[in-house]
């Protein structure tokens, strides 16, 4: 029988890793949904999020790194993660930019396997310059010691779940202050309802007269920063190496969808949830189970109810 | 990708079951062409092709490397590892390229039947058995897993295979690492004589070239038995189903035949040669780890290779299996005089040439040389109008 107390941090835990699914799933199902394009290389726009996190992160730390070496030694916070909170996911707006070009462009009319093909090449490719650029090696998460001056590298005790790392819950919050703000910006502006529209029949809003190419590069660079912005959050909690974009974020990403339901924001968001519960569970109690379980909750999500948690069953077929 | 098949111009004769390939390359007549699908010219052919193949590899090359200064033969493990890999992307074809299903999980059945050949070794040292050993497991996981995951398609069938081969390669690295050995891999495999103990497989088949070893004589022979047998579906009125599948799902669910079952059926044919191929991986690496077995990346090794090689017909992937492999072991140790050591940056370039293929000739290397044939031989028509159109007809 687990500990109420057990639970509270299974819980606690599972928000935290599903913030990061659901920040991953978003920006994956918004693309699927919208373009119908299908995006291997959401795992590699965490990566460069990770990277471009740890690469401010040390630039702008202010005992070595560029900032310090030009005279600059106080800014008010410490490490740099706050400047790497917004750089990243401007870095990966742009991105998302290009890809939709250069990328994505060509492959609209091409066959669903091939647009699966062309990101997985490219994945391959983002990770292996990651790899021969900056190093195979691995990299200690980058969480700093103060923010705002507040001390986040003790515990406190919190009612219920005892002593959980205070850095875990203010990753927590901003992870869920950019998803709602996602959400509401889906749910509430003509930007999003043009999203959403274009997720049910983008034919349609074409025909409607909506200038949809505009908002697709726009959705697809709204996906790729959530992809940049989740990297550095799993950054700040996990170890950094090359093979994480497809090993913690990729993978994950699709599951999310797949039990959320493709197209969907709500159904990410949930999924998420519901997969980061699942792996936290798991990983304290038969923690060798945790991704078999994973796994084979997902395929049996696909068969039960393989619409998804709030999908529509044609999207993404 | 299956559209592509198009440009080949097949023209089915039902009854009789045969099938006519009258472009891509066909310089001769209609007599020519006929030849080429023949089983036992597909098979005299490649024969000749096998029998030049390791010295062209590693003498021919290994030759010209010494005269320029850059080492650029293979080594004597080299072209059973081609033919190996080769084995399974003629299945993976089977499935991608005929019947238009991309799977992301075939590590799932070349890993399974790696360590099941490696497990029964410990019993029974014989290759051949280990062969027939691991392809029964292989076949048997392939049965439950095609069957669940055939229910959905596109999208959430390269999904649910990814699903099930990670669930897999997880249970081998933890829960299952009593019988797999887990993260130390599993070695120590006993399969020394090719018959009874007789002909240990390292031992040469000609004297002189020490290219030519057992193992390799007996991969030969298993990769003629594979390409024959692919030959043989593809030109049954069995594969002419795949085909249509990959061409219309619907139309052939309209034709009243059961979508469900033939789509089943390539699935387990394509986990056959897998499981094949991944039994004979074992004999030839003597080792087997979760990561290179049962890892997702394996399986996207089988992608590449099938693509970089050209889905449009049988042997192309195996161009792409060459092609993969060449550039992983020998491409990858190359110091070139500008650039320096190539070493880890293989795997980009490899991603670069693939996107490359995948964006300009979606009939990969196998199918650009035979546009490019055709073309020569004045007849134009096979990279221009053919292709788009068979673009333009795979959307809905």
């Amino acid at each position: 029988m687990l500990l109420q107390s057990e639970i509270a941090s299974i819980l606690l835990n599972g928000l935290q890793q599903g913030a990061i699914y659901a920040l991953l799933g978003i920006g994956l199902t918004i693309i699927l949904g919208t373009m119908e394009f299908l995006n291997l290389a959401h795992g590699a726009l965490y990566l460069v999020g990770a990277y471009t996190g740890l690469i401010v992160f040390q630039e702008t730390a202010l005992s070595n790194g560029l900032l310090y070496s030009s005279g600059i030694t106080t800014l008010g916070f410490e490490g740099g993660f706050l400047a790497a909170l917004f750089v990243v996911p401007i870095v990966g707006f742009g991105i998302g930019l290009l890809m939709e070009r250069f990328v994505a462009e060509p492959f609209y009319d091409r066959p669903e396997t091939d647009q699966l093909l062309v990101t997985f090449g490219l994945a391959l490719i983002v990770e292996e310059t990651v790899k021969n650029v900056i190093g195979g090696n691995t990299f200690q998460s980058i969480a700093p010691s103060t923010i705002f001056g507040v001390n986040v590298s003790q515990p406190i005790s919190l009612p219920l779940v005892g002593l959980f790392p205070s850095w875990r819950l203010f990753i927590i919050g901003i992870a869920f202050l950019v998803i709602g703000l996602t959400y509401l910006v889906i749910e509430r502006t003509d930007f999003g309802l043009v999203v959403q529209a274009g997720t049910h029949d983008s034919e349609m809003v074409r025909i409607l007269g909506i200038p949809i190419n505009r908002s697709y590069s726009l959705v697809f660079a709204v996906g790729a920063a959530l992809a940049a912005f989740a990297g550095l959050i799993g950054a700040s909690i996990q170890t950094v190496s090359p093979q994480i974009g497809t090993e913690q974020a990729l993978v994950p990403a699709f599951l999310t969808i797949v039990v959320g339901g493709a197209g969907s924001v709500r159904g990410a968001i949930a999924g998420g949830l519901v997969l980061g519960v699942i792996i936290s569970a798991m990983t304290q109690t038969y923690s060798q189970w945790a991704q078999i379980v994973l796994y084979l909750f997902v395929a049996l999500m696909l068969i039960v109810k393989p619409e998804g948690l709030f999908g529509s069953a044609e999207v993404g077929e | 990708m299956s559209g592509d098949r198009s440009g080949d111009a097949n023209e089915a004769v039902p009854d009789g079951g045969t099938v006519t390939e009258d472009a891509a390359g066909g310089s001769g007549g209609s007599a020519l062409a006929g030849l080429r699908d023949r089983d036992d010219f597909v098979v005299i052919a490649t024969a000749a092709a096998l029998v030049v193949f390791p010295f062209l590899l590693i003498d021919i090359l290994g030759a010209v490397g010494d005269v320029i200064g850059i080492s650029i033969g293979g080594y004597t493990g080299l072209p059973s590892l081609v033919l190996i890999y080769g084995i399974i992307v003629i299945g993976f074809n089977l499935l991608l390229g005929y019947t238009g299903l991309l799977s992301f999980g075939h590590a799932a059945f070349f890993g399974s039947a790696a360590y099941s050949a490696a497990l029964f070794s410990q019993v029974v040292p014989s290759p051949i058995l280990m062969v027939i050993a691991g392809t029964i497991v292989a076949t048997l996981l392939a049965w439950p897993i095609g069957f669940v995951s055939i229910r959905r398609s596109g999208v959430y069938f390269a999904v649910l295979t990814l699903t099930f081969g990670q669930a897999l390669y997880f249970w081998a690295l933890g829960p299952g690492s009593w019988l797999t050995g887990g993260d130390n891999g599993f070695s120590g495999i006993e399969a020394h004589g090719l018959f009874v103990g007789a002909l240990p497989l390292d031992a040469q088949l000609v004297p002189v070239f020490d290219s030519y070893t057992v193992m390799y004589g007996f991969t030969s022979v298993v990769m003629l038995a594979a390409l024959w047998v692919g030959n043989r579906i593809i030109n049954s009125p069995y594969g002419l189903i795949f085909e249509a599948l990959g061409e219309n799902e619907e139309r052939v669910e309209f034709v009243g035949l059961n979508v469900f079952r033939y789509k089943l059926m390539a699935f387990i044919i394509s986990a056959v040669f897998a499981g094949v191929g991944g039994a004979m991986f074992v004999i030839h690496e003597q080792y087997i780890h979760p990561t290179t077995g049962l890892y997702w990346i394996q399986s996207g090794d089988f992608v590449i290779m099938t693509v970089l090689g050209g889905t449009g017909s049988l042997i192309g992937p195996v161009f792409g299996a060459l092609v993969f492999e060449y550039v992983a072991n020998v491409i990858s140790g190359v110091s070139l005089p500008m650039i320096g050591s190539i070493g880890s940056l293989w795997r980009f370039v490899l991603g670069a040439v693939f996107v490359f293929i995948v964006w300009v000739f979606p009939r990969g290397i196998y199918g650009a040389f035979a546009d490019l044939a055709a073309m020569v031989n004045g007849r134009g028509g096979g990279d221009g109008d053919e292709p788009a159109a068979a673009d333009g007809g795979e959307r809905e």
